[in-house]
């Protein structure tokens, strides 16, 4: 693997003959050539998709669309040949599991298209299409704009104060819009957007750079209870104010998963700084004590809850706002089975909102549980390669941002999946790169974007290769 | 089209899927599952079964630490093994070593664990970590428990190799 060439030995040394071998540093474009194989198989995969929903939605195939789809797969090629002349170092796996997730959800947002009977512009899988083309362009543009992630650690308060900012957004009076009873949507004209899916970044920023300098002072230990290093008093104004911050997204803006989401991120992070477990168990302690606290005082998380824990109870079954989408969900995995109905074969669309939170109950649907495993087994693969960048890493900042950034995404994909599967309540947050949503793409492209940038400056190629046998 | 080639043709788009999945577990294999290690059979076993405890003050050794002045070592060269006498310049901050293609130094014997150990510079001192190795990491034969100092000319032995830091 490795390859030497001699140089001068070194005058003065003791042992001249061990200099006369030194090492060329190889600059391999085998990880991009990697990454290309992959992504041509998951265009392939896509390609696929696209064409089993018309043989089983229309009994032919439709060549306009597939011209659309190969669009967007030319738009990732421009992206791979960007990441070998920006970042030839980076993980070539994130940008064809990415695509692959892609790639799959618009082939069933199309297939609910199909079933719904609605074409062009009107159409959900269009408009998704052109938000994917838009968010992988913004994400190549990320990458050639941010060529040393420690930059983004000078930013970290403006980073703060954009996350607030788009946290409260959707409260402002006149663009914030409610809609299923959350109020996480801002309008303005036609155009609507999540601000959450985009504080997700800036706060992963921000807890990135306030925890590298608040470590040391966050990790001293004070008392000792029932065997459990507490941190000291005076330290807890931090985890106390996100802590508030969270329950105001629960009290305000009436989501549990967003407020789950950020206050989840901040602990893992806290926990990735310090090594301190104890902070986990108290912030998991303080989260749980208010979502109670709010189960019991305000109604909406009590309906929540209700349409969770009796979900099959006729009466939460018909009431406005009741189970009848989770239902009507579970009710889709279930006649999916093991290998599901098949592409186009199936009707998801009985679902309400199918293309969008539900989105894995139609894929569970017409994947069967198969389908939808190789899905989840993307994300893990996704989330592991987010962690073993952060392991990776040869900077504090960056080994939190990448561990923080691969950790959200997880965290996201189990409160949307757990919600559909009925593991925890259901809350109002997107299935990232699957759901139809501009904002999410846009935001989840660039923190796969994100994680390519810091995976390029972090990876260490082989300097040196020792084999026994060599 | 018919029912059965509808069928066949679902059936081979979740193998597909399923193959992409396992196009990407087989590139990661040693990422994910690691690679076998060995027991060091000889002396080295001996060695780590004997002190697995840490010792957390300075190894003591012939060569004097550094005085504060010094500049860093720059380069390591192998002292033993089976590429004795290659060096090579180390990285600004930090090298990693193991059996793990990302490591900085990839060390494939059967005694190197994947991730073995890390040296990483604070200020104008290099620093030698254990990373949980199951053969352990030796600085001038000690079992390094805890972060240590590495001085420079000091033995460092991973597996059946043996390098050491120079200026």
């Amino acid at each position: 693997m490795s390859s030497t060439s001699t140089s001068t030995p070194a005058a003065g040394s003791p042992r001249a003959f061990t200099e006369a071998i030194t090492i060329k540093l190889r600059t391999p474009a085998k990880l991009r050539n990697l990454e290309l194989v992959l992504l041509v198989f998951a265009i392939g995969i896509t390609g696929a998709a696209v064409a089993l929903v018309q043989l089983g939605a229309l009994g032919e195939i439709d060549t306009a669309f597939i011209g659309y789809g190969a669009g967007l797969g030319v738009i990732a090629m421009v992206m791979h040949t960007t990441l070998r002349i920006v970042a030839p170092d980076a993980d070539p796996f994130i940008l064809p599991i990415v695509t692959t997730l892609n790639g799959i959800g618009i082939a069933m947002i199309y297939r609910l298209d199909l079933a719904d009977g609605v074409e062009g512009w009107a159409s959900e899988s269009v408009r998704q299409m052109t938000w994917t083309a838009i968010a992988m362009i913004v994400a190549t543009v990320v990458l050639v704009v941010v060529r040393n992630h420690r930059a983004l650690a000078r930013y970290r308060y403006v980073a703060m104060f954009v996350g607030i900012v788009l946290l409260l957004l959707p409260m402002l009076p006149g663009i914030g819009v409610t809609i299923n009873g959350a109020r996480l949507w801002v309008a303005v004209g036609p155009f609507s957007f999540q601000p959450g899916e985009v504080a997700k970044i800036a706060l992963a920023v921000f807890f990135a750079g306030y925890l590298v300098t608040a470590r040391e002072s966050l990790s001293i230990v004070g008392r000792t209870f029932l065997g459990l290093r507490l941190p000291r008093g005076k330290d807890l104004g931090p985890i106390l104010i996100v802590w508030l911050a969270a329950m105001a997204v629960l009290v305000f803006q009436r989501d549990l998963g967003t407020s789950l989401l950020y206050f989840g991120l901040f602990l893992v992070m806290i926990y990735v700084a310090t090594g301190r477990l104890s902070w986990v168990l108290l912030g998991l302690g303080l989260f749980v004590g208010g979502a109670l606290i709010a189960a019991q005082s305000l109604s909406y998380v009590g309906w929540r809850v209700q349409g969770w824990l009796g979900a099959f109870d006729p009466t939460v079954y018909e009431a406005q706002g009741g189970s009848y989408q989770l239902v009507q969900g579970i009710f889709g995995l279930a006649s999916g089975g093991l290998i599901g109905t098949g592409l186009g074969q199936g009707r998801p669309d009985l679902v309400p909102l199918a293309e969008s939170d539900f989105i894995i109950a139609s894929l569970g649907e017409e994947l069967g549980l198969v389908g939808l495993f190789a899905i989840l087994a993307l994300y893990i693969l996704f989330a592991a390669r987010g962690f073993r960048i952060g392991f990776n890493g040869t900077d504090d900042f960056g080994r939190l941002l990448g561990v923080g950034l691969a950790f959200v995404l997880a965290l996201q994909v189990f409160i949307v999946i757990g919600g559909v599967t009925r593991v925890i309540p259901l809350t109002g947050l997107t299935t990232p790169f699957l759901a139809a949503g501009g904002s999410s793409l846009v935001a989840n492209w660039v923190i796969a974007a994100l994680l390519l940038r810091l995976s390029d400056t972090i990876r260490h190629q082989p300097r040196l290769i020792i084999e026994e046998d060599a | 089209m018919s029912e059965l080639t509808l069928l066949l043709l679902r059936i081979g788009f979740l193998i597909l899927m399923w193959a992409f999945v396992f196009a990407i577990v087989y590139a990661l294999r040693s990422d994910l599952f690691g690679t076998k290690v060995r027991r060091m059979p000889s002396a080295a076993a001996a060695n780590a079964a004997a002190a697995p405890v840490s010792t957390p003050r300075p190894v003591s050794n012939p060569v004097p630490a550094p005085s504060a002045g010094d500049p860093p070592a720059r380069r390591l060269v192998i002292t033993s093994g089976a590429k004795e006498g290659l060096e090579l310049d180390l990285p600004a901050d930090e090298l990693t070593i193991g059996r793990s293609s990302d490591s900085g130094l990839v060390i494939r014997d059967d005694y190197t664990s994947t991730n073995h150990a890390r040296l990483s510079r604070q200020g104008d001192q290099w620093m030698l970590e254990d990373l949980d190795s199951t053969n352990g990491t030796f600085l001038q034969g000690k079992r390094v428990s805890s972060s240590v100092v590495v001085p420079l000319g000091a033995a460092i032995s991973i597996g059946t190799t043996t390098f050491e830091l120079r200026r």
